[in-house]
C-alpha cells in the first residue's frame, strides 16, 4: 500500500516537472499560445483543462475493462467532449467575461492532444488511483506552464497582473504604460511564440544540466 | 452576396487572421510536420480538404438539424449544448470518409497523404474553424461559410509550407543546443507572425 502511494506521488510529480505536458512533451500548444496574454485567462484555462483531464482519466480508468480497443479513441473523444461542454457552460454561467475572452479555446480543449494522450497512455492501462494522480499532475503542470507564460506576457505587455475576482495589480509604474513603453508585442501573437520559444529553451537548458549532474 | 464580400472573407481568414500566426490553431502539426517541404505541403493539402468539407457539414448540422429541432421544441438554442459533441463526431467521421474515398478512387493521392489523414481528427485548426464559422455573423450563409473554411485551410497550407522551407535551411546552421528543435522553430514562428501582422488592415 505504501509503495502504491509512493508510485502515485511519483506519477504526480512527473506530470508537473520532468514530464510537463507543455515544456517537455510539447503537447496542447494552441491554448498555451492563445490564452496567455493575461494571468487571469491563463489560470482559468488551466483550471478548465485540469478539470477535463481529471474527469476523463477517472471515467476512462473506471471503464477500462469494458472499452473495446477498436472504439477506444471514439470513447475518449466523446468523454472529453462531454466534460468540456460542462466546463464551458459552467464558465459561461459564473465567469462570463473570462469565458468570452477565451472564446473558442474552451471548446477546443476537446482536441487538446495532451488530454487524449493521458487517456491512451495511462488511464486505459492503470487503476483509478494512479490515473487520478497522473491527471492532477498533468493538469497542474499544464496550469503552471500557462501561468509562467501569462505572468511574463502580461507583465511586459501591459504592466499588470490580473488575478481572477480582483482588480488588476500594477507591477510596473504608471509611466510604463502611459508613455507607451510597454511591449505591446508581448500581448500580440508574435510575443506568444517568442516567450514560449525562450521558456522551452530555458527548460531544455535546466534539464540538460540536471541530467549531467545526475550522471556525474 | 457580392463577389467583393467573398474576396474579403477569403483574404481575411487566409492572410490577416491566419489560422496559425494569429489564431494559434493547428500549432501541433505546424511544429511537428514542418521538417520537409513536401511533407508539409501534403499535410496542408489534406487539412484544406478536410476543413472545407467539415466546415460545410457542421454548418448544415447547426442550421439544418439543431436549430429546426430547437424551434420545434419552442426555443432555437435548446439543443446547442450538443454542438461540441456533434462537431467532433462530424470531423472524426468526415476524416474516415475522406480516407476511404481517397483509398478507393485516388490511391496515388491516398499514399501521398499517408499517415497525415487520421492525424487530422485531432488537429484543432479543423474544430476551431468550425466553431468560428458558427460564431461569426458574416458566415450565416452557406457559401460564405464554405469560403471561410477553404480560406482557413489555404492559410494553414501557406504557413506550414513557409515554415518547412525555413526549417530545411536551419538544419545547416549552428543553433545553440538548448534552442534546437522546438525552441528555434518557435522563434522563427514569432518572426513570421510579426511579418503576418503586416497584413492587418487589408480588406477593410
Amino acid at each position: 500500500m505504501a509503495d502504491e502511494n509512493g508510485s502515485n506521488l511519483r506519477q504526480f510529480k512527473e506530470g508537473v516537472l520532468s514530464n510537463n505536458p507543455v515544456l517537455v512533451q510539447l503537447l496542447g500548444m494552441c491554448p498555451v499560445l492563445a490564452v496567455t496574454n493575461s494571468v487571469e485567462n491563463a489560470l482559468v484555462m488551466g483550471m478548465a483543462a485540469t478539470f477535463v483531464v481529471v474527469m476523463s482519466n477517472l471515467i476512462t480508468s473506471a471503464l477500462r475493462h469494458h472499452i473495446k480497443p477498436h472504439v477506444r479513441i471514439l470513447i475518449f473523444t466523446l468523454t472529453i467532449a462531454t466534460f468540456v461542454t460542462i466546463a464551458d457552460l459552467t464558465l459561461k454561467a459564473y465567469m462570463y467575461q473570462v469565458s468570452k475572452q477565451l472564446g473558442a479555446f474552451v471548446p477546443l480543449i476537446i482536441v487538446n492532444c495532451m488530454i487524449i494522450c493521458r487517456a491512451e497512455v495511462v488511464a486505459i492501462k492503470n487503476g483509478v488511483g494512479r490515473s487520478l494522480a497522473d491527471a492532477f499532475g498533468i493538469g497542474i503542470g499544464f496550469t503552471l506552464a500557462l501561468l509562467i507564460l501569462g505572468v511574463v506576457r502580461e507583465w511586459l505587455g501591459s504592466g499588470t497582473l490580473t488575478i481572477p475576482g480582483l482588480e488588476p495589480f500594477h507591477v510596473m509604474p504608471a509611466a510604463f504604460t502611459e508613455n507607451g513603453h510597454n511591449w505591446v508585442i508581448m500581448i500580440l501573437p508574435p510575443g506568444a511564440f517568442l516567450t514560449l520559444g525562450v521558456v522551452v529553451a530555458i527548460s531544455n537548458q535546466i534539464r540538460a544540466r540536471h541530467a549531467k549532474g545526475g550522471a556525474a | 452576396m457580392s463577389f467583393g464580400t467573398m474576396i474579403t472573407i477569403f483574404l481575411g481568414v487566409a492572410l490577416v487572421n491566419n489560422l496559425v500566426f494569429s489564431g494559434f490553431l493547428g500549432i501541433c502539426p505546424f511544429l511537428g510536420v514542418s521538417r520537409k517541404v513536401d511533407m508539409a505541403f501534403g499535410m496542408g493539402c489534406a487539412v484544406t480538404f478536410v476543413i472545407t468539407v467539415s466546415g460545410i457539414v457542421t454548418w448544415l448540422i447547426v442550421h439544418g438539424v439543431l436549430t429546426p429541432i430547437g424551434n420545434a421544441i419552442g426555443y432555437a438554442e435548446a439543443l446547442y449544448f450538443l454542438k461540441y459533441v456533434a462537431f467532433i463526431m462530424v470531423i472524426a467521421s468526415m476524416v474516415q470518409l475522406v480516407e476511404m474515398y481517397l483509398k478507393k478512387f485516388f490511391p496515388a493521392l491516398y499514399t501521398a497523404f499517408g499517415v497525415f489523414l487520421p492525424l487530422i481528427t485531432t488537429n484543432c485548426a479543423i474544430l476551431g474553424t468550425c466553431l468560428y464559422i458558427d460564431m461569426k455573423p458574416e458566415t450565416q450563409h452557406l457559401l460564405n461559410a464554405a469560403i471561410y473554411a477553404f480560406g482557413g485551410g489555404i492559410g494553414f497550407l501557406v504557413a506550414i509550407t513557409i515554415m518547412a522551407g525555413i526549417r530545411e535551411h536551419i538544419r545547416f546552421s549552428d543553433v545553440p543546443k538548448c534552442f534546437q528543435g522546438a525552441g528555434i522553430t518557435l522563434l522563427v514562428a514569432a518572426i513570421l507572425a510579426l511579418a503576418f501582422t503586416g497584413f492587418t488592415g487589408i480588406g477593410k
